[in-house]
């Protein structure tokens, strides 16, 4: 029955997001996973072939759902882009710099010298929201509320403008928790500069 | 002339560097150092008090060297302030890129959430981000920039520089280096938008007749 494979494929997602967490990818095994749920390790595998897959999977329900969310909530018939652009700001730095995200983060560019886990993550997390994002920045520059440009340029500057006040500092462990008004700070100072940078004249 | 103990140190580093790239922070030990520098282990601590010290040196001796060369084109006296960026965001982005410092980049960030080195390095880095900071200071102060906050200016300007290419070849999604044409291009949209952005209120910044894009 469908529900009951879904209450499992969330059991074990939800194990393997602690093991990862406790241990790190490299020291966590499948075993490890499989003792916190129960069951055989035939069953665990039938779900996730790989640990690899595993630690995407996590990362994915983690973290991309909230992000298309954020993503979601950009009205493109807004008249206040400004407005827009820092409601989505608050909530994609607020999902980016939870202290899952954060320890997932730095997993993801450890193993990404051992196994594909770090281009996964890219190719089906960053580059889809970076396309969205960029499409409704296009419809903002067709609507005349921004300069006509490189909607996908536009799209990735205002992304690293959002970080970059955060993402060195966390990344190095000198951050290990970003409080909201951190964040809002953030996000008012990376929307102003965007909007500067891009706006009509 | 080069001093003995300069040398030693020297050879310190590049046996250090080599030996954590090949086998982690965790896996390498002082004892493996000095074996392989000979001399002795008195020695090698009163260069380096720590293994995360001499981590820290030898990871970031690359970027201080290169870093020396690259502020050159940060003197405000001589160049105007955009042909000055360019050149600073192109040759940070080729250095940033090369497959070697990719390498220590991922090794660094790994090691910072663990041996906590991490606070070192972002001492190291933010003292060479003063000298952005102090440039564009000085562009703020003559009229060529808006007056405003230089080192929240550097870290937006770092973050928009990096913004096109570092994930990608961290994550190694891409795995070829970009080349300097590439670099340049991401390097003058980034240059660009900053500029726009900072540009002094009321007018449009001279530097952008020249840039239609």
């Amino acid at each position: 029955m469908k529900s009951k494979t879904e209450a499992k494929r969330l059991a074990i997602l939800n194990a393997a997001s602690e093991v990862f967490r406790e241990v790190g990818f490299e020291r966590a095994s499948m075993s490890d996973i499989r003792a916190r749920i129960g069951g055989s390790k035939a069953t665990l595998y039938n779900y996730f072939p790989s640990k690899e897959k595993l630690f995407f999977e996590v990362m994915h329900q983690a973290k991309t759902r909230e992000v298309d969310e954020a993503l979601g909530m950009l009205n493109p018939e807004a008249d206040d882009l400004k407005q827009e652009l820092l409601r989505f700001g608050q909530k994609f730095l607020a999902v980016l710099y939870s202290p899952d995200a954060i320890a997932i983060r730095h997993l993801t560019i450890a193993e990404s010298r051992r196994s594909d886990s770090g281009k996964l993550s890219f190719e089906r997390a960053v580059v889809p929201h970076e396309k969205q994002l960029a499409e409704f920045l296009k419809k903002a520059m067709k609507r005349g509320q921004l300069r006509t440009a490189d909607a996908k340029i536009a799209a990735i500057h205002l992304l690293s403008l959002l970080e970059s006040e955060l993402l060195q500092r966390v990344l190095l462990g000198v951050l290990d928790s970003v409080k909201p008004e951190v964040i809002s700070g953030a996000v008012r100072r990376a929307v102003e500069v965007f909007m500067s940078g891009y706006q009509r004249r | 002339m080069q001093v003995k103990s300069d040398i030693k140190r020297q050879a310190i580093l590049e046996t250090a560097y080599r030996l954590f790239r090949a086998q982690g922070f965790d896996k390498t030990s002082m004892a493996e150092i000095t074996a392989q520098v000979g001399g002795s282990k008195a020695t090698v601590y009163s260069h380096f008090p720590s293994k995360e010290e001499l981590f820290v040196e030898c990871m970031m001796a690359a970027l201080e060297n290169y870093m020396s060369g690259t502020l050159k084109h940060l003197d405000a006296s001589r160049t105007d302030p955009r042909l000055a960026l360019l050149n600073f965001g192109s040759s940070v982005l080729n250095f940033i890129c090369s497959p070697e410092q990719l390498e220590v980049r991922r090794l660094i960030i790994a090691e910072a959430a663990r041996s906590g080195t991490g606070k070192l390095f972002f001492d190291k880095i933010a003292a060479l981000r003063t000298q952005l900071s102090a440039f564009l200071a000085a562009c703020m102060a003559s009229g060529s920039l808006r007056r405003s906050d230089p080192e929240l200016a550097s870290e937006q300007l770092g973050a928009m520089l990096e913004a096109e290419m570092l994930e990608p070849l961290l994550l190694q999604v891409r795995e070829d280096s970009p080349d300097e044409r590439e670099t340049a291009r991401a390097a003058k949209r980034a240059v660009d938008a900053f500029l726009r952005a900072y540009a002094p209120a009321g007018r449009q910044a001279l530097q952008l007749k020249q840039c239609p894009n």
